[in-house]
């Protein structure tokens, strides 16, 4: 680098953007991993073996991981090839209503699970009025049940679109090289896709592994890693910080042997498809339509289970924990409007001012990565990914820990619940921003220099308002996701910045449902509003950069 | 204001891709950089506009010295091989925008904008946007876009090899009269001979990060300095021969078994040299024709392509040509025949190998 080159910008800026990077994200993540040897006491990876309840929610952690994954795939992928490939009576509602699932909290969903199986629910009472007694949702059955019906959209999604690039020529090649459409199919399309899949399930397998929210209110019984790691974390006298640096690190560490899986597993299975042309979907009729139709419907209506139920629920008049069906009433809402309202305002706050510094963040540094890459610019690449390795509930205890006192004491403040929301959103930005940025020619922008605009007006000017569809559909998923937030925040909230996600999972431990229902259905207000406003007023196309 | 180069270097990371390069352009030349993708010929162009630095040497634009200046204050014009146009911005508003760089709006500036994309015929389409153009009319509107802003150099790279063929030539012509009437000097990038012979007043030949020689179009197709020249610019067929020295101007060369007189581009004695022979200076007839010498030489293949045929024969030795007829009767020559092989001494010219 010579002196030319620091007499522009973006060098400074890639020094402090490593510098934001490095106090918030790789500080948190050696502090955890330090303390897991030296904190107070023995090392903890010695108290961990000889710990009986920790060893178990490994373990059950990882055989869950692994269920879930198997129901997803066997959901998710069957669905995405008939809707692919064939037309039938509802694809558009089997189509577009997965997407939906995806916004709906997933401490929203274990609720209504909780409001329909669980000991209270309505199916459970109604049954039992016939002598027929269901087992309990708690445990295994509820935690892989609502598990598969949220994840199997992510492997929905990620096979849908890879059968989607799939060129259908390879197909017809192999058919009039003889080969049975079928065989042709299998021998293939499979294993053109079946990058994609693999990527999509391991995805399944470390959201599974990182799940807080499903995890704690379903989990009960059966001890695992995440819950472990809250309980170590807020215990009484919350001070075992070697045990829940342990539990997190081993956290860390089992989502990251996932994803160097996953990154061989791409690298090697990538068949670059240059022109490809999509086949068209064949009409399916007679038995075969209906039976698809029917099977697509049923894993969409249960996935949509949850948005039904809390809308019923928000409105139905409660007595403790015992909802009364059938009578309505508004209290429940006007506790979330007028009585209680802080939860809402504190999310429209902290999800708004961690879209805003999230959405410039990752613009600017993704363009750094991109466009004016130096010798810094790939140790920012490799620490903003990160966090794609931190479960929720691990970003909250490093954070905890690191920002206790010390020189930056964030404990108690509004911003280390921002700080939270923009950290854990913050590689899906990068990975947003770098494809849009890989797509704008660097002729463009020289285009704009050699007219004699400078670096810095160029970027403003020119490159900006080509990133601005993206940026928005950006700004649209990371408000989604934040608003729903809860396994780091929980961590790191403190009374009287309770959000709704937070608000929702304490009523639910409190058994108020219908509260919950309450708060839960403004929750997916606030989460879709913005997205139905973004898409059909302003235009925003939620996927422009995929 | 003219260009000059000195002992210029330039490296990324630890490859040097051009090495020790010095080049005068003279003002309102015409200069085109010429060779194979990898050459250094798009870097050469790179470094000076500014975007690739020069690890050493010097750029000077007339008497200024821009080495150390970063491009958005070296007042170019630039044109791109893709375009490279503002896909949000208007085609007014793209041609505004170095003006408005400069400080220019309000009338004066639109008047310009309107006058610089008159003059490229496409005063109609102001507040249409790039995407709604054909790749002719973008490239039009690019090149009113680098002009309006009167630049001191115009840098061109590749800006034609988007374009269908017939389109390409339109283009050049509108290149050439803008280039001419707004006396710019201009360095263009090609790896198409063709473009580089028909555009240039000088062309410079790149290959390895060198400008290999260094000419007008003529002199650079018709008396090529190194076998790397004669090959890239037109076809020719070169091998390697014992060479004498003979009177005035001409060599002796042995030849397939015959010797036969060439013309001497040694630049001083040597042993060996390489005869460089252009196909269409090769005529192919059943006798011998006088006034010519001649090799006996047996058809090998032809390739019949309209107004010529090009033939590829064999000489004896195994020394396979090619030969390019045009006129009456070009593809007369079946594979097989026996035939002659005739060429002017002046047409054979024998330079260093």
């Amino acid at each position: 680098m010579n002196a030319s080159a620091l007499r522009s910008p973006w060098p400074w800026l890639s020094a402090l953007a490593l510098g934001l990077l490095g106090v918030f994200v790789l500080y948190p993540l050696l502090y955890v991993f330090t303390a897991s040897f030296l904190g107070e006491g023995r090392s903890g990876w010695l108290q961990l073996v000889g710990d009986g309840h920790s060893l178990a929610a490994i373990g059950n952690t990882l055989v869950l991981a692994c269920i879930v994954t198997l129901f997803s795939t066997l959901i998710g992928v069957p669905l995405a090839y008939v809707s692919a490939r064939y037309r039938f009576r509802g694809k558009l509602l089997i189509t577009l209503l997965p997407l939906i699932t995806l916004v709906i909290p997933e401490v929203v969903t274990a609720q209504t699970w909780l409001m329909i199986l669980g000991n209270n629910g309505v199916v459970t009472r109604f049954l039992k009025g016939y002598g027929i007694l269901l087992p309990s949702f708690y445990g295994w059955f509820g935690l892989i049940t609502s598990m598969s019906f949220i994840y199997y959209t992510y492997v929905y999604i990620g096979t849908v679109a890879a059968i989607g690039k799939f060129d259908a020529q390879l197909e017809e090649a192999a058919q009039s090289l003889g080969t049975a459409p079928l065989r042709s199919r299998l021998h293939v399309m499979l294993p053109v896709i079946r990058p994609a899949i693999l990527a999509s399930t391991l995805l399944v397998f470390t959201m599974v592994v990182g799940n807080f929210a499903i995890s704690t209110i379903l989990g009960h019984n059966v001890p695992l890693l995440s819950v472990a790691i809250y309980q170590a974390a807020v215990a009484e006298g919350a001070t075992n910080l070697t045990m829940q640096s342990t539990l997190a690190s081993t956290s860390v560490l089992i989502v990251m042997a996932v994803l160097f899986l996953n990154r061989r597993i791409i690298a090697k299975g990538r068949f670059e498809i240059v022109q490809g042309r999509g086949a068209k979907p064949q009409p399916l009729r007679g038995m075969h339509g209906v039976l698809v139709s029917a099977s697509g419907g049923i894993v969409v209506a249960v996935s949509l289970l949850p948005l039904v139920t809390i809308a019923v629920g928000a409105f139905t008049a409660s007595r403790g924990p015992v909802l009364r069906w059938g009578e309505w009433t508004l209290d429940n809402m006007a506790r979330v409007f007028i009585t209680a309202p802080g939860p809402l305002v504190n999310s429209i706050l902290y999800a708004g001012v961690a879209t805003l510094i999230s959405v410039m963040f990752s613009t600017l540094v993704s363009y750094l990565v991109v466009k004016k890459s130096n010798l810094v610019t790939p140790f920012i690449d490799y620490v903003s990914a990160i966090p794609l390795a931190l479960s929720g509930t691990v970003l909250g205890v490093g954070l905890l820990a690191s920002f206790n006192d010390g020189f930056l004491a964030l404990t108690g403040t509004s911003t280390i619940i921002v700080l939270a929301y923009v950290i854990r959103r913050m590689p899906f930005g990068m990975r947003n921003g770098q494809a849009i940025l890989h797509n704008i020619p660097n002729s463009i922008e020289e285009a704009s220099i050699s007219l004699g605009s400078p670096p810095l007006r160029t970027f403003l000017r020119v490159v900006l308002p080509m990133m601005l569809p993206a940026v928005a559909s950006a700004a649209i998923l990371t408000w989604t996701t934040t608003v729903s937030e809860l396994s780091a925040s929980l961590l790191v909230y403190s009374g009287g910045r309770e959000t709704l996600p937070i608000q929702i999972f304490r009523l639910i431990d409190s058994g108020l449902m219908a509260y919950a229902s309450a708060y839960g259905l403004v929750l997916v207000a606030v989460i879709l509003v913005p997205v139905v406003i973004a898409t059909t007023m302003f235009k925003v196309d939620l996927f422009a950069s995929k | 204001m003219g260009i000059a180069i000195s002992n210029l270097s330039v490296r990324y990371g630890a490859e040097t891709v051009i090495s020790g390069l010095s080049l005068d352009i003279p003002e309102g030349c015409f200069f085109t950089l010429l060779g194979p993708s990898g050459c250094g010929k798009t870097t050469l162009l790179r470094t000076i506009a500014g975007f690739a630095p020069a690890s050493g040497g010097q750029i000077r634009f007339g008497g200024r010295n821009v080495t150390e200046l970063p491009p958005h204050k070296r007042a170019i014009g630039m044109v791109f091989q893709d375009y490279a146009l503002f896909p949000d911005k208007t085609v007014a508003e793209n041609v505004a925008y170095g003006l408005r760089a400069r400080g220019e709006k309000g009338e004066g500036a639109a008047r310009k904008v309107k006058a610089a994309l008159d003059r490229v015929g496409l005063g109609h389409v102001l507040s249409r946007h790039p995407a709604a153009l054909s790749g002719g009319q973008r490239q039009r509107v690019a090149l009113a876009r680098a002009l309006v802003i009167k630049p001191q150099v115009l840098l061109m790279d590749e800006p034609l090899s988007n374009l269908d063929a017939k389109l390409r030539v339109q283009i050049r012509e509108t290149i050439i009269e803008l280039q001419r009437e707004a006396n710019i000097t201009t360095v263009f990038v090609t790896h198409d001979q063709e473009e580089a012979l028909s555009m240039s007043d000088l062309i410079g030949v790149m290959n390895r990060g060198k400008v290999e020689q260094l000419g007008t179009p003529h002199e650079i197709y018709a008396t090529p300095r190194t076998g790397y020249v004669a090959d890239f610019v037109g076809a020719a067929n070169r091998t390697e021969v014992p060479v004498r020295a003979a009177a005035s101007g001409r060599v002796e060369v042995d030849v397939a078994g015959s010797r036969l007189l060439a013309t001497d581009s040694l630049n001083g004695p040597a042993e060996r040299g390489l005869l460089v022979l252009r196909p269409e200076d090769l005529k192919i007839s059943a006798t011998v024709v006088s006034g010519l010498q001649s090799l006996p030489a047996v058809v090998r293949g032809r390739q019949y392509l309209g107004s010529r045929t090009s033939y590829s024969v064999e000489c004896a030795g195994g020394l396979v040509l090619n030969a390019e007829m045009h006129g009456a009767g070009h593809d007369a020559f079946q594979p097989g025949a026996s035939v002659h092989l005739g060429f002017d001494p002046a047409a054979a010219r024998v330079i260093r190998s």
